[in-house]
């Protein structure tokens, strides 16, 4: 799996998962990171499929699923665009994080840790990040 | 739904003793890049070539842009045969022309493009021309062309990395916008399998698997899983 820069994107696709959703996660994640800023322009279909050596039907249908979350926009002529709305990206980063404690909490729970046990290490974990951060 | 571009049921070519299509049933949606992959003599030509009309199955029936194969569909139909060469007096220059004299929706402008894009130098004779050259040529012949099927047959074949990826960079620059459909074949599945968004896998005449190929991805892995699950047999490229 090679790591691969496209403008201010960052891609690294692993040929043997679904690529439509590795392209749409790692969008998002890079716009909830601000790694692409707001009101930034995202590469062409064409430049992307290029680079990533993909069909562009699959670029595409990634782009359409970011345009619906409000991420992007299409801009007649211009091509898309990061929303320039912090507060959409705002909401979106608070449901990505929500989804990541859910998927944490599952594990967690498959591993037999019941929701006590969590609390006190995430607590014990989050004191000792602090101490860290005075020193 | 729009129409299926393929639609093959129950196809089945012999010759002689060897049945190339084994009661075939396969379903093709429109407007997709499509890996026909498989092993060779898994019966990918004699299915190009049967929907190309090229060979008539004996039992059951093939479709194509909604009809029987014959020359009225293959006015829609681009094909690239399986080691094809072309007239090694003309050059580069004249085979567009040839092309665009004789093949119905050639396009010159699109041709030129492709051909400067893939490096081609259109005052080169092909007599002069290497494997890898030639194979551009007869590509951009294909591609060039605005039909609803493009069908290429093992294009990357005896090709050198530098072409392939011009080649790949081709379809893709051209591909993107267009409604056209793509039948691919080849047993190089390494820098092409991000290209293709639906997949056949042959085996012995017949499909052992179709679909969708962000489906086979989920399901198996990647295209090197996928042979050796699906073949049971380790797969080299």
């Amino acid at each position: 799996m090679e790591k691969q820069q496209v403008g201010s994107l960052r891609f690294q696709i692993d040929f043997s998962q679904p690529l439509h959703e590795q392209i749409l996660d790692q969008v998002r994640s890079a716009i909830a990171k601000g790694e692409i800023g707001l009101g930034e322009k995202m590469p062409s279909v064409r430049e992307l499929a290029q680079e990533l050596r993909m069909n562009p039907n699959t670029v595409m249908r990634a782009y359409q699923e970011l345009e619906r979350d409000g991420l992007t926009e299409k801009r007649r002529g211009q091509g898309t665009f990061v929303t320039s709305s912090p507060e959409r990206v705002q909401v979106f980063r608070t449901d990505l994080a929500a989804k990541y404690i859910d998927a944490f909490l599952a594990q967690m729970s498959s591993l037999g840790l019941t929701w006590t046990d969590v609390k006190a290490y995430i607590q014990q974990n989050h004191t000792s990040d602090k101490g860290g951060d005075r020193s | 739904m729009t129409q299926p571009i393929v639609i093959c049921q129950q196809a089945t070519k012999r010759y002689g003793k060897k049945t190339a299509l084994d009661k075939l049933t396969i379903t093709i949606p429109t407007g997709r890049i499509v890996g026909v992959l498989g092993p060779n003599g898994c019966g990918k030509s004699s299915l190009f070539r049967a929907i190309t009309g090229l060979i008539r199955v004996d039992e059951g029936s093939i479709e194509v842009l909604g009809q029987q194969p014959g020359w009225q569909t293959n006015r829609g139909i681009a094909y690239l045969p399986d080691r094809g060469r072309w007239y090694p007096n003309h050059s580069a220059r004249q085979a567009l022309e040839w092309g665009e004299s004789l093949l119905p929706g050639f396009d010159m402008d699109t041709a030129k493009r492709l051909a400067n894009f893939m490096d081609v130098d259109l005052e080169m004779k092909l007599s002069g021309m290497s494997r890898g050259q030639e194979a551009r040529i007869l590509l951009i012949l294909c591609m060039a062309r605005n039909v609803p099927l493009i069908i290429l047959d093992e294009p990357f074949a005896g090709i050198d990395v530098m072409s392939r990826e011009a080649i790949i960079s081709g379809l893709i620059d051209y591909l993107e916008n267009r409604n056209q459909s793509v039948l691919i074949s080849t047993h190089d599945i390494q820098e092409v399998e991000g290209l293709f968004d639906y997949t056949v896998m042959m085996n012995q005449g017949t499909a052992i698997w179709s679909g969708e190929m962000d489906d086979l991805r989920a399901e198996y892995g990647s295209l090197h899983n996928v042979f050796r699950t699906l073949y049971k047999k380790e797969w080299k490229p």
